[in-house]
């Protein structure tokens, strides 16, 4: 632990400040009043605000008054990235006319205290899978919260690929307002054995033929 | 706008808080514990704290030593004063066998921290098996040590007194080959044990998974541990024409061998375990060491807010050995081990029980429920004893230091 680790200080919060949707998560809630509050005219929203702030002066009093200012958790914002997301397979997402070089994967991603964290996955270990979230690269998950979302891997090169290779690992970069780590995440069990099943439909077996070892497009090598 | 609200809010909320306050004052009451009464329990910490090995075991006696005196000093169990008591095992297991005995034998004794290596551990769990005493290694990565020696088919825990806060070579082993495979794009490897259960067991896992992934192990040999001239295995690596030397083994041997190595003109790196993640491979191996690899468990403190206070007390003390490797975790096992004992006081009327032999058995019950953030992250024990905390992280040396090149968090679910 004498050592720096494989990261970057980070000066600034989120350049956008956004959250964004993933898989087949829910629009947030938050956006569609936003949207909302848009659409109303200004004495609506006039009125609104007076009624608004008359139910916060009674709400605040109601959560202040039994709360001991002493107990309540400080925001950690010293927290790394890494040490505070965890990633747990969900399982394989429903992708019926998906080709076998392709496959999808579902996980639930938490950041268990301090800030948003916004990730983005860059690869699965070997040059020959490629591997991002979908449908956007990069989302974030707020502090305190779990996110489900959606890997999508697919096998460009069968050439190196190990069928078997026991764990399988996720290559994930991680960013809030205290840093940015490069960090990869390790899976046994059941997320092992759905790709070790997707690489052996892309890449085992070897198609009838001289040569060896497939070698470039996957997706060249299933056209049957 | 918002400022008014926030005015309103706050007179609001101090009316209230000052009706409410008037309320909740004497709940303290009855926890007072005046008549003055401590009774003195003492961990035993066992390490290499002299020789081979020294460097990184010294750290774990004074992680153990610092988690004692944040106890003492918060007064974590009311009552109880905390002793640490040392034991040196030489990194002998023999030694760490005897050590075991006279740490049962001490009827203060509700706990044990160490070893550190797990040739040595195999040969302490019987001791505190049959005393129901815990024991908890802040270092040990072999998984037979907790998953039995068929883990890799049908995991079964041997003893459920020991448990670690390290994690298991299966890991470790697993996580330097994908490094060595697609991070170095090395191919061909050649692999060298020191014979020992730790070193054995990390090579042998290292290479099985190498080859998983498609890589070559070109030849394989061992050493002894205390071996100085390692004239003869140079020349091998030489021939092999491997791309990369795994060791499995400890510092004090793998320095050597980098240094021999480099100057007999095999000029490729030295990748080992955590055995060879001390300050002391630098010193020891010079030049020679750079570019050379480790993996080492957990992630690196510098990332670990907990840990700052740590190092600035074990810098401050001016305490030997190097903390880097374990000395976090030594600290996470003592803490356990003393949380353990004030949930068992609590659940006993805040009274330490009389029986030495109970309070031991309750405390092995209550660290196996141990849910606590440390300094090394979350502390909490699975069905074998193995850390839940399953991070780990490739160091290589770099102008002189050891430096964080990838960080691994695991799910083995």
């Amino acid at each position: 632990m004498t050592g720096t680790g494989p990261v970057e200080p980070v000066n600034a919060p989120d350049a956008d400040g956004s959250f964004e949707v993933i898989g087949a998560d829910a629009p947030r809630l938050t956006d569609r009043v936003a949207q909302r509050w848009g659409a109303l005219p200004p004495r609506a929203r006039k009125s609104a605000v007076a009624a608004g702030l008359a139910l916060l002066t009674a709400v605040g009093a109601l959560l202040l008054a039994p709360d001991d200012p002493e107990t309540r958790e400080p925001l950690d914002l010293s927290a790394w990235p890494a040490d505070v997301t965890r990633w747990d397979y969900l399982g394989l997402a429903e992708h019926p006319n998906s080709p076998t070089t392709r496959g999808s994967y579902r996980f639930a991603v938490s950041v268990l205290r301090g800030p948003d964290v916004t990730l983005r996955v860059t690869g699965a270990a070997f040059d020959g899978l490629r591997a991002q979230s979908t449908p956007r690269p990069e989302f974030t998950v707020p502090g305190g919260a779990t996110r489900r979302i959606t890997v999508e891997i697919s096998v460009s090169d069968c050439s190196e690929l190990p069928l078997d290779a026991g764990f399988h690992y996720l290559d994930v970069t991680l960013r809030n307002t205290h840093a940015i780590q490069r960090h990869s995440f390790i899976f046994g069990g059941a997320f092992s054995r759905d790709l070790s099943d997707l690489l052996h439909e892309a890449c085992d077996p070897i198609p009838p033929g001289p040569g060896p070892r497939p070698i470039g497009s996957a997706s060249s090598q299933n056209a049957d | 706008m918002r400022r008014s609200l926030v005015i309103l809010t706050s007179v609001l909320a101090t009316g209230a808080l000052t009706l409410t306050a008037c309320g909740s004052r004497d709940d303290n009451g009855g926890s007072d514990n005046s008549d003055g009464d401590t009774t003195t329990l003492t961990i035993g910490v066992d390490a290499p704290l002299s020789g081979e090995n020294s460097t990184t075991g010294l750290g774990i006696q004074y992680g153990a030593q610092i988690a004692v005196d944040d106890a003492n000093k918060n007064k974590l169990v009311p009552g109880v004063t905390f002793k640490l008591k040392a034991y040196d095992d030489k990194a002998q297991p023999a030694t760490g066998q005897s050590n075991a005995t006279a740490i049962t034998g001490d009827k203060t004794a509700v706990g044990a921290v160490g070893p550190l290596n797990s040739g040595v551990a195999q040969t302490m769990q019987q001791v505190f098996a049959s005393a129901k005493m815990v024991q908890i290694s802040p270092s040990n990565t072999n998984p037979e040590l907790t998953q039995g020696k068929d883990w890799q088919t049908s995991k079964k825990r041997p003893y459920d007194t020991y448990f670690r806060t390290a994690t298991t070579d299966e890991l470790q082993g697993s996580f330097a080959a994908d490094y060595a495979y697609n991070g170095l794009k090395k191919k061909s490897v050649f692999v060298v044990d020191d014979k020992q259960t730790y070193g054995a067991g990390l090579a042998k896992i290292f290479s099985e998974q190498f080859k998983k992934l498609g890589g070559k192990v070109v030849q394989t040999d061992h050493v002894n541990t205390g071996d100085k001239d390692f004239g003869s295995l140079v020349t091998k690596i030489k021939n092999s024409k491997a791309d990369l030397l795994y060791y499995g083994g400890q510092y004090d041997e793998s320095a050597l061998l980098t240094k021999q190595m480099k100057d007999g003109g095999a000029n490729i790196p030295l990748f080992g375990g955590d055995g060879m993640f001390a300050t002391t491979y630098i010193e020891a191996g010079g030049a020679a060491t750079e570019g050379d690899l480790a993996t080492a468990i957990g992630v690196p403190a510098d990332t670990l807010p907990a840990a700052k206070s740590f190092i600035e007390t074990y810098k401050a003390k001016g305490y030997k050995g190097d903390y880097g490797a374990y000395g976090a975790y030594s600290y996470d096992a003592t803490t356990a081990i003393i949380k353990a004992v004030k949930a068992v006081v609590d659940a006993n009327d805040g009274k330490v029980p009389s029986d030495i032999n109970d309070l031991r058995a309750k405390v092995v019950e209550e660290v196996q429920k141990s849910d606590f953030e440390g300094l090394s992250g979350k502390v909490a024990f699975d069905e074998y004893g193995d850390t839940t905390n399953k991070q780990l992280t490739v160091y290589q040396v770099e102008k002189g230091a050891w430096k964080a090149v990838k960080t691994g968090t695991a799910d083995l679910g």
